[in-house]
């Protein structure tokens, strides 16, 4: 019991820690800024463009895609960010100095993202329902609200394996924005994944996300909680995939570093 | 004429306190400075850090407005005729920073020629000639971010020199340089001083400004405390003899005790490795020993020396007196 | 500035530019900004327009080339003076005897000309990996308003740079800044689309004027007097911003010198 207890304060403290250290700097406004206003934006401009293309039939396909892959900017900047801040702020030797559960410390790192992501995309269905015309009255709102959660969670298992990687390459805003963007496409958040050439399909249904975003246009299309569980199950299965790859990578990156004295220059 | 003329001189900071009651307050970093460096001259301003020394010749260089009095270079008011002054001088605040390390050394050179308005033709010679003087031939194409320390900031003295400035503003150019680096720095210097250039040197190393300065103006909390050549500021402790003593770990409490004694008239601790060394000032030469060593009984003492006082026994005396 | 500056310093211009295109062309936020992000913004475009026939892919090349223009000005121009002092070279290129509105001017330069890298890059991908024929309207028109295009953008950036120097509270904008100029300025979509109030907005955005031009002139034929007027357009608010911008500069110097804000530290 006293273990848990000892592991759940240790998740705990490093989970507001990390999150603290990440936005202290910020005033409420730049959090506004770039963690609600660029999002919107961002998901206008693909609705309009979308409402352009099919001659405004197909509003709710876009408003939901980009809503939900509003998470990606918690679950890949922000996950990343909170890896890979302990390499810019030098800490990495001294955390793995400790003798704290490497696991534990790990996933600490994703959880407040994993709420954060998840209020962003509730705000941007909100103003969907507002300003765009989303219908969701025919919609499971539970079962919606446990498929963001889900989705969000399986975005920041990549966001956890993008922050190992951030720990190898010196240029990781390039790679984040990269994986980033090219979400835009392959989640099918923009466009049907089966519109997409075979080889992107394939890479569609390795990504997170492609299966959350199906899974909340099919709710708000009044599907029952029982027609979307099993792509909620895989969901939640790559996320997992993601982020235990990112843990084994982590701590290979430890071992690396502690044999080959690297963890200085790291 | 005047190269230089500082008149009055002020320069205040207002720095943002605690991030939520911001209050305000207030740092007199130049305090009332005058003095005046003649054409040609090589003039040291020497100092503790956090003296002025920068704030200075930032507003020497039209860097910063100053709060209050003014300042002329090359005869042109630093504020009121900034691009004038601009024209005719060159800085260096030391450090590796301020080149473009993505860039070759010739390239950041080119850049900062054309900045300066001086013509192709004439830069395409000088550049060459120039990476000579600083003892980089042959390292143009290199990227500046793969130079030394000590090369990047050569770098800058030829990046100074691009349009033949009279005047040169070097601030602490030897900071962070190995004693080979700093030495050949100083043969730069040298160099430029055998070129009738005015030279303005800020540093804390004293046997630079002794070797290198015509007059030297020792400031420190924003005051020109004293203004001489090398030589008659050690005229102030000729009459002063330096004990020096090797010791190991003393205590605060004993040095207090040694620099209360009346025949003490400054003190000075240098930390090396393991070994401390105290240099006592004394009007009583060899005399004093005796007495010092009581002072310090039951301490460790290794080598004891009496010596004839260096310009860094000057400068003590003059900044300790003002502590 | 002295509108005088730009000619007696134009070899000055031209050398910043080069050094400048020479330090930015290894920076991988810069490349991103330029090339990968137009081009994922094109992919989807085409992919989404699709059903619009082969008429929109010039529509999207110049569109996606546009999206890529605007990243590069808000984040590379905007910042451009905060990275001299990033880098410390600030100081120097203050104090130097060439205006250092002419040096951002440069700088902004070298920024748009690589830009049009984003346009190329969409142009490869729709001509090449997705098929289109592609082909201008009105090549020549479309190549006089490219140019000037780019001069309203650089002159944009001038107002910007200084903007984000001395108001912090401005810059923690700049991330939200991206979309809705896309938005606004027409580069995927008529503003038609958009609610009524927001016409005027985009009137006031010279990005508007040059993307309706641009389009205009590629994909539709656009009568010439409306050509003109939006070429009259750019040019009176490449006027305006100078002028603002030789304002803003000034005060951004004095201010900088009074406050100690050159350097970082």
């Amino acid at each position: 019991m006293n273990t848990i207890n000892k592991n759940l304060y240790l998740f705990w403290q490093g989970t507001m820690l990390s999150y603290r250290a990440l936005f202290a700097w910020l005033r409420p406004v730049t959090y506004m800024a770039s963690k609600i206003l660029m999002p919107l934006a961002q998901m206008f401009f693909f609705v309009f463009l979308g409402s352009y293309a099919s001659n405004g039939k197909n509003v709710d396909f876009y408003v939901i895609g980009n809503a939900i892959q509003i998470t990606s900017v918690s679950g890949i900047f922000g996950v990343t960010m909170s890896v890979g801040g302990d390499r810019d702020a030098g800490t990495l030797p001294y955390l793995f100095g400790t003798p704290s559960n490497r696991f534990i410390i790990f996933f600490g790192r994703a959880f407040m993202h994993i709420i954060d992501g998840a209020i962003g995309v509730v705000i941007a269905l909100t103003w969907g329902v507002l300003l765009m015309g989303l219908d969701l009255s025919h919609t499971n709102l539970s079962a919606l609200g446990l498929t963001i959660l889900v989705t969000t969670f399986s975005t920041c298992g990549l966001g956890l394996l993008m922050g190992c990687l951030s720990l190898l390459t010196a240029n990781v805003m390039f790679v984040n924005n990269f994986v980033y963007f090219s979400l835009l496409i392959f989640s099918g958040a923009n466009v049907e994944v089966t519109a997409l050439p075979a080889w992107m399909q394939f890479v569609s249904n390795i990504l997170p996300l492609t299966r959350g975003i199906a899974a909340s246009r099919a709710l708000a299309a009044g599907a029952s909680f029982s027609d979307i569980s099993p792509l909620l199950v895989s969901e939640m299965g790559i996320g997992l995939i993601y982020g235990l790859l990112g843990y084994f990578l982590f701590s290979w990156f430890e071992t690396q570093a502690k044999q080959k004295g690297t963890l200085e220059t790291v | 004429m005047n190269a230089i003329e500082i008149s009055n001189l002020n320069r205040v900071y207002r720095a943002q306190i605690g991030v939520f009651n911001r209050s305000i307050k207030e740092v007199v970093a130049v305090d009332d400075i005058s003095f005046d460096v003649q054409a040609g001259e090589l003039f040291g301003l020497l100092g503790p850090n956090g003296a002025g020394k920068t704030t200075t010749v930032k507003m020497l260089t039209t860097l910063l407005i100053p709060s209050q009095g003014s300042a002329r270079v090359a005869g042109f008011d630093v504020v009121k005729q900034a691009n004038e002054v601009r024209r005719r001088i060159g800085f260096i605040f030391g450090g590796e920073r301020g080149l473009y390390w993505r860039l070759s050394g010739d390239d950041n050179l080119r850049y900062f020629a054309s900045l300066y308005g001086v013509d192709p033709a004439v830069s395409k010679k000088r550049i060459p000639y120039l990476m000579e003087l600083v003892g980089l031939q042959g390292r143009g194409n290199e990227r500046v971010g793969g130079y030394s320390r000590g090369m990047k900031q050569r770098l800058h003295v030829a990046r100074t020199l691009l349009h033949d400035p009279d005047i040169l503003f070097l601030d602490e150019p030897t900071i962070g340089l190995d004693p080979v680096g700093a030495r050949e720095f100083r043969n730069v210097i040298l160099n430029l001083q055998s070129q009738k250039k005015t030279i303005l040197l800020t540093t804390h190393y004293m046997f630079e400004a002794d070797a290198l300065s015509d007059r030297i103006a020792i400031i420190n909390k924003g005051r020109v405390i004293a203004l001489d050549t090398p030589s008659g500021l050690k005229g102030h402790v000729s009459d002063l003899s330096v004990v020096e003593l090797e010791t190991f770990g003393t205590p605060e409490s004993v040095l207090e005790k040694l620099r209360s004694l009346p025949f003490v008239d400054a003190l000075s601790v240098e930390d090396r490795e393991q070994k401390q060394m105290l240099l006592v000032q004394t009007k009583r030469g060899a005399e004093a020993v005796p007495d010092v060593m009581a002072a310090l009984d039951g301490q460790r003492i290794g080598r004891v020396i009496v010596r004839e006082p260096t310009l860094e026994d000057a400068y003590v005396r003059l900044v300790g007196g003002q502590a | 500035m002295n509108y005088g500056n730009i000619f007696k310093y134009w070899r000055t211009v031209l050398v910043v530019a080069e050094m400048s295109i020479r330090t930015q062309f290894s920076d991988g936020f810069v490349l991103f900004a330029i090339v990968f992000q137009p081009m994922i913004i094109a992919i989807l475009a085409l992919f989404m327009l699709r059903e619009k026939g082969s008429d929109y892919a010039v529509f999207v090349v110049v569109g996606s080339g546009l999206t890529g223009l605007w990243s590069s000005l808000l984040f590379v121009s905007g910042n451009s003076i905060n990275v001299e002092r990033w880098t410390g070279t600030l100081e120097s290129l203050v104090g130097m005897p060439t205006p250092f509105d002419v040096i951002v001017f440069g700088k902004n330069l070298a920024n748009v000309f690589q830009s049009l890298l984003s346009m190329i890059v969409s142009y490869a991908l729709a001509a090449y990996l997705f098929g289109y024929p592609l082909s201008l309207t009105q090549p020549i028109l479309f190549f006089l308003t490219l140019l000037l295009s780019m001069f309203a953008f650089i002159c944009f950036g001038l107002t910007i740079a200084p903007l984000f120097v001395m108001y912090r509270s401005v810059q923690q904008w700049q991330n939200a800044m991206e979309f809705p100029v896309y938005i606004m300025c027409g580069f995927l979509f008529p503003i038609a689309l958009l609610p009524n109030w927001t016409t005027p907005l985009s009137y006031l955005l010279p990005p508007y004027w040059a993307a309706l031009a641009l389009h205009g002139t590629s994909t539709a034929m656009m009568p010439f007097d409306q050509l003109l007027f939006s070429w009259s357009m750019m040019i009176l608010f490449s006027i305006v911003d100078l002028i603002i911008a030789s304002q803003l500069f000034k005060i951004m110097l004095y201010k900088a010198r009074v406050d100690a804000t050159l350097d970082v530290d």
